[in-house]
């Protein structure tokens, strides 16, 4: 018998429930990987390059004790800088749903994301709009 | 030696930049979902993506809008950039493995702020594949030194 890997489908998605992750410390191996994989550097030589901490919120995003959103596309965002990150600073995110809209097919949710330095600060904040699945008859 | 780096004062509304192509591999979607840690079906399981409506795996959003941010520094001078202070951004369609992306880059508008020594540039971004298909499309808000009096 197989089971198949859980996942979050739209009905499952709860309005304004708060998901907080697992925190993770940014090193200059970060920095390095990224900025060979993407040719995108920091403006200044000990800050981390402002998209790869959005881009590390995606991964942190699956550590939660939840199964992973059932995205059938992901349509957009809007996102800001609030705050420059160093390397060794860790972060972590808080992400909230604030719209659920059924669809035809799937349903749209915006979720607002927040990424959180090691002194609670939010470094940089955001808003995600996502097709999700809904669950198979 | 002398600042090639383009301040506030020397930009001007209305210019175009467009990068050079780059193709995006296997290798680049591996490495990102490793860097990223987001394993998302979409962008590792070949056989599952097979069944949908993509065909194969595609691209995760955030590489294309990273590799996009890449090929900027190489489609023009470099900005005296202070700051990266937002964006906002819409995925219009799949990047699949092998496809060649380049950017296309507009100066939309400059802004004074309260600070004499910086402003405001709103670049608009438009990421093109092979086919010239729109594949993200968005803009950017670069906070860019000015240059002293």
């Amino acid at each position: 018998m197989s089971v198949a890997a859980p996942r979050f489908y739209f009905e499952d998605v709860v309005l304004q429930g708060v998901l907080e992750t697992p925190a993770m410390t940014v090193t200059e191996a970060h920095v390095a990987l990224y900025a060979g994989l993407t040719g995108d550097a920091a403006h200044e030589h000990g800050l981390v390059p402002d998209l790869l901490p959005l881009c590390l919120t995606t991964g942190l995003g699956w550590r939660v004790p939840q199964p992973p959103l059932a995205v059938l596309a992901f349509m957009g965002f809007e996102w800001m800088v609030d705050s420059p990150l160093r390397v060794g600073d860790t972060i972590h995110s808080r992400s909230k749903t604030t719209l659920k809209r059924s669809m035809k097919e799937g349903g749209v949710i915006i979720e607002e994301r927040q990424v959180i330095n090691q002194r609670g600060e939010v470094v940089q904040h955001g808003k995600f709009t996502f097709l999700v699945a809904k669950r198979p008859a | 030696m002398a600042d090639a780096r383009r301040y506030f004062d020397d930009i001007q509304v209305g210019e175009e930049y467009e990068s050079p192509g780059r193709t995006v591999t296997e290798a680049d979607i591996v490495l990102f979902a490793g860097l990223s840690g987001d394993y998302n079906v979409l962008h590792t399981d070949a056989e599952f993506m097979k069944q949908s409506i993509f065909g194969e795996r595609i691209a995760h959003g955030l590489l294309g809008l990273a590799i996009q941010a890449g090929l900027f520094t190489r489609a023009t001078q470099g900005f005296a950039t202070l700051a990266f202070v937002g964006l906002r951004w819409k995925f219009k369609g799949p990047i699949k493995i092998g496809d060649t992306i380049r950017l296309r880059a507009k100066v939309a508008a400059k802004q004074e702020t309260s600070k004499p020594d910086r402003g405001l540039v709103t670049v608009e971004r438009t990421v093109v594949n092979q086919r010239g298909e729109v594949v993200q499309e968005g803009e950017t808000d670069l906070m860019v030194e000015r240059r002293r009096a």
